[in-house]
């Protein structure tokens, strides 16, 4: 079933189009990319998710319902969405308050949102820190603080805005497996990203936006592995891919761990 | 040499350990300097430190010499002497704006006017500084409804407007698409032919293309000072999660040192 | 409904800032000193007037907007009482003429423009540039509140309902706010250090406006209109 649904939708700032004509859904378990250039529409696309915005034709369906008439604080025991920058919106004295400030707006109890909190920042790693004032920490902490805030919000379809910006390597392959677990939960996952690296590890499915329409809808591995369509549609294609397609390895992998098994596999062969 | 550090450490205010630890470096002209580590490791403390920024600006403590252009860059004599010779970029364009332009051609020539340069130098000089971006089509857009790349670019335009002699990017790239950051890469050894370019980033796959030099930095000390090959290739720089995903993939497919830092290397060394 | 700089081609946007400014300063004089109630109304009459002439009619709505709900508040009081409706008009008046002026002047003079008239008359750089980053700060701040506001609602806030709610509500709302634009004012200033601010150079006014005898005559005699109503005050 899908947990996201955009059925022909058209949305514009004033005279000029943003957004023509877009449809596609993304499953419950899902993971996708959406990627683009600079102004393509991306941000637009992920504030109609969440009812900031609601389409000027067309639908946008969050689970069994469409966006219409609803505000976002409707959708917040649904939909989380964590925004590019975290300092517009951390404000608690504690990560842990900060954290829990969801669940208690959304009337969960006491026992529910201690448990929703600890889990939050276990999965991103910042257990160490909950007595912290977020704005002691480095911004790429603040940065999972938000996405941990988002995760205790138990969301049925998360929506993530370069989540992998300005982390170095070890945070962004964090933000990763964050994104599992969110799957194997059966949550769908919508991520804004020009990080081609994190959608090899993590989305399976990628969108590509391009002047307000979908250019690309389809498994992330065939957008990697077609260097010519990548690039005529402004993506790079990540290291490990190149390197799979380069060595000809079997079965092209993308991600880096499969792409390192790969490898090892293809130095121990015997050479032809 | 333009930048000379010697035994340089530094404290930010309130900090209760040192950001950066007995540093002794020196930059100069010809070639993009890559200065790069973990996230805290001080690589734009170091960049801060270098332009005079620090203490000057951030207050805190620092001890040693720093000389850049044959002066302390943080005393009050220097800052004067040094105004617009060090072209200083940070990471997020929209808080570099002036708030002054209603135009990015006004914007790109904040800086020069600063200078008290003549009208008519001013005018090629914010010209050639937009051409050389490429953002010619954006001189006549409002700043502020630029998108966070189109901005970056804006910027990175605004400080080569200077013509300054050092260049000093502390992640330039954050906030581009692939294709813009691919610009950016492009330009920057031709910026470096005559210039001190020091660029600060933790996206090594890209910047090890146009590096000719890297300086690893972990907890505020030099790690290793050398070509990429000597410092990157290494077991301890791809330990530290600080090297290129090819280094990784090798390593953890079994290689040993040197690891092949790009899918061309990588393609010479493993192709059958 | 965004505070701030608004590109046109207006009269008061092709005026020297400085005569857009003595205007909304000989406005906040005159509004008192004038006659009431018909001298403020007619002030704000006159204003009006000037904003279409402008070409500046989203501003004047702006200002109607706020001024709207103080002439609601003046007319119950007034109901209330049953004195004179001249005390209504006249503070309502007063309160109007002065919104329209200040938005006016906030919408139609350049930012850039100010500080280069500024630097003509031999102002510090760094004087001129502090007042104008003010009034430039407002529509910033705004920006920034809605899309802090965007963000808590999000995560379930919800701005309408019981005033308990409200009060509870500004905490998310502001701490962010303030928060923020203090983080943010280290990465300002060396940002602004960085691109030559502190040269000792007198910095080269990049397109000083032009300021024509017209508009010279047109301050003076605001000035003697403003001194005028205020002997005519004194004396009265």
């Amino acid at each position: 079933m899908s947990a996201l649904r955009f059925e022909r939708v058209w949305f514009g700032y004033g005279e000029t189009p943003v957004l023509r004509d877009v449809s596609f859904d993304v499953r419950a378990g899902e993971a996708a990319a959406l990627l683009g250039r600079n102004g393509a529409g991306k941000t637009t696309l992920t504030k109609l998710v969440v009812a900031l915005l609601h389409p000027e034709r067309g639908s946008v369906r969050v689970g069994d319902r469409t966006t219409e008439g609803r505000a976002p604080e409707h959708l917040a025991h649904q939909v989380a969405y964590v925004f590019q920058h975290p300092d517009q919106q951390l404000f608690a004295r504690t990560v842990e308050a900060e954290v829990a400030y969801a669940p208690r707006l959304l009337h969960r109890g006491a026992p529910e949102t201690d448990r929703r909190v600890g889990e939050a920042l276990e999965w991103v790693g910042l257990e160490a820190m909950r007595d912290e004032h977020p704005y002691d920490l480095p911004a790429a902490q603040r940065k999972l603080v938000t996405l941990a805030a988002a995760i205790a919000q138990r969301p049925r379809v998360m929506v993530l805005d370069e989540p992998t910006q300005g982390l170095d390597r070890a945070g962004a392959r964090r933000v990763a497996d964050v994104v599992r677990r969110l799957t194997d939960e059966r949550v769908a996952v919508l991520a804004v990203t020009h990080d081609v690296t994190f959608m090899a590890e993590a989305l399976e499915r990628a969108l590509v936006l391009s002047e307000g329409e979908i250019a690309f809808d389809g498994p992330s591995a065939d957008l990697v592995g077609d260097e010519g369509r990548a690039s005529d549609l402004g993506l790079d294609v990540p290291s490990a891919a190149q390197l799979s397609a380069a060595l000809g390895l079997p079965k092209r992998p993308i991600r880096v761990a499969a792409v390192a098994a790969a490898l090892a596999e293809h130095l121990e062969a015997p050479r032809a | 040499m333009t930048i000379a550090l010697d035994k340089v450490r530094y404290r930010y205010p309130a900090a209760d350990a040192d950001a950066l630890r007995e540093i002794t470096l020196a930059f100069g002209p010809g070639g993009v300097t890559l200065v790069t580590g973990r996230l805290g490791a001080g690589c734009s403390t170091l960049l801060l430190v270098a332009a005079g920024l620090a203490p000057h600006v951030t207050g805190g403590v620092r001890s040693g010499s720093v000389v850049t252009l044959g002066v302390d860059p943080a005393s009050s004599e220097g800052r004067r002497q040094v105004a617009g010779r060090i072209g200083y970029l940070l990471p997020t364009p929209w808080t570099q704006l002036s708030g002054m332009s209603h135009t990015v051609r006004e914007e790109v020539a904040f800086g020069p006017a600063n200078l008290g340069w003549p009208r008519d130098r001013i005018a090629r000089a914010v010209h050639g500084a937009m051409a050389l971006v490429g953002i010619e089509s954006l001189a006549d857009r409002d700043p502020r409804t630029l998108s966070g790349g189109e901005l970056q670019r804006a910027m990175l335009a605004g400080v080569t407007a200077m013509d300054p002699e050092v260049l000093l990017l502390d992640e330039p790239t954050l906030e581009l698409d692939p294709e813009g950051a691919r610009m950016v890469y492009r330009l920057l050894p031709v910026l470096a032919r005559e210039r001190t370019v020091v660029l600060a980033t933790t996206d090594v796959d890209r910047a090890v293309d146009v590096a000719a030099r890297v300086v690893l930095l972990d907890r505020g000390s030099v790690m290793a000072d050398g070509t990429p090959d000597e410092v990157l290739a290494t077991d301890g720089a791809v330990a530290l999660g600080c090297s290129t995903t090819i280094a990784h993939i090798a390593r953890v497919a079994g290689c040993v040192a040197p690891f092949p830092l790009t899918v061309r290397d990588a393609v010479r060394r493993f192709a059958r | 409904m965004s505070l701030g700089y608004r590109p046109g081609s207006g009269v008061l946007h092709r005026a020297h800032p400085f005569t857009v400014l003595s205007l909304a300063g000989a406005v906040a004089v005159l509004a008192f000193t004038l006659p009431a109630p018909i001298g403020p109304l007619l002030l704000t009459g006159g204003l009006i007037v000037i904003a279409m002439a402008a070409g500046v009619p989203r501003t004047l709505l702006t200002a109607l907007a706020f001024a709207a709900p103080f002439w609601v508040f003046l007319i119950l009081i007034h109901i209330v009482f049953g004195d004179s409706p001249d005390t209504a008009i006249t503070v309502g008046s007063q309160i109007t003429a002065m919104l329209v002026v200040f938005l006016m002047a906030l919408a139609a003079v350049h930012p850039g423009r100010l500080v280069d008239a500024w630097l003509e008359r031999a102002v510090p750089f760094h004087l001129a540039y502090l007042l104008v980053a003010t009034l430039q700060s407002v529509p910033e701040l705004q920006r920034r509140a809605a899309a802090i506001l965007d963000a808590q609602r999000c995560r379930g806030l919800r701005v309408r309902g019981t005033v308990w709610g409200r009060v509870r509500s500004v905490v998310p709302l502001a701490v962010p706010l303030v928060l923020g634009a203090l983080n943010e004012v280290d990465e300002r200033a060396l940002a602004l250090e960085a691109r030559g601010t502190s040269s000792g150079q007198r910095r080269t006014p990049l397109d000083p406006p032009p300021d024509r005898l017209a508009e010279r005559v047109t301050r003076w005699l605001m000035l003697v209109a403003v001194l005028g109503t205020i002997t005519w005050r004194i004396v009265g």
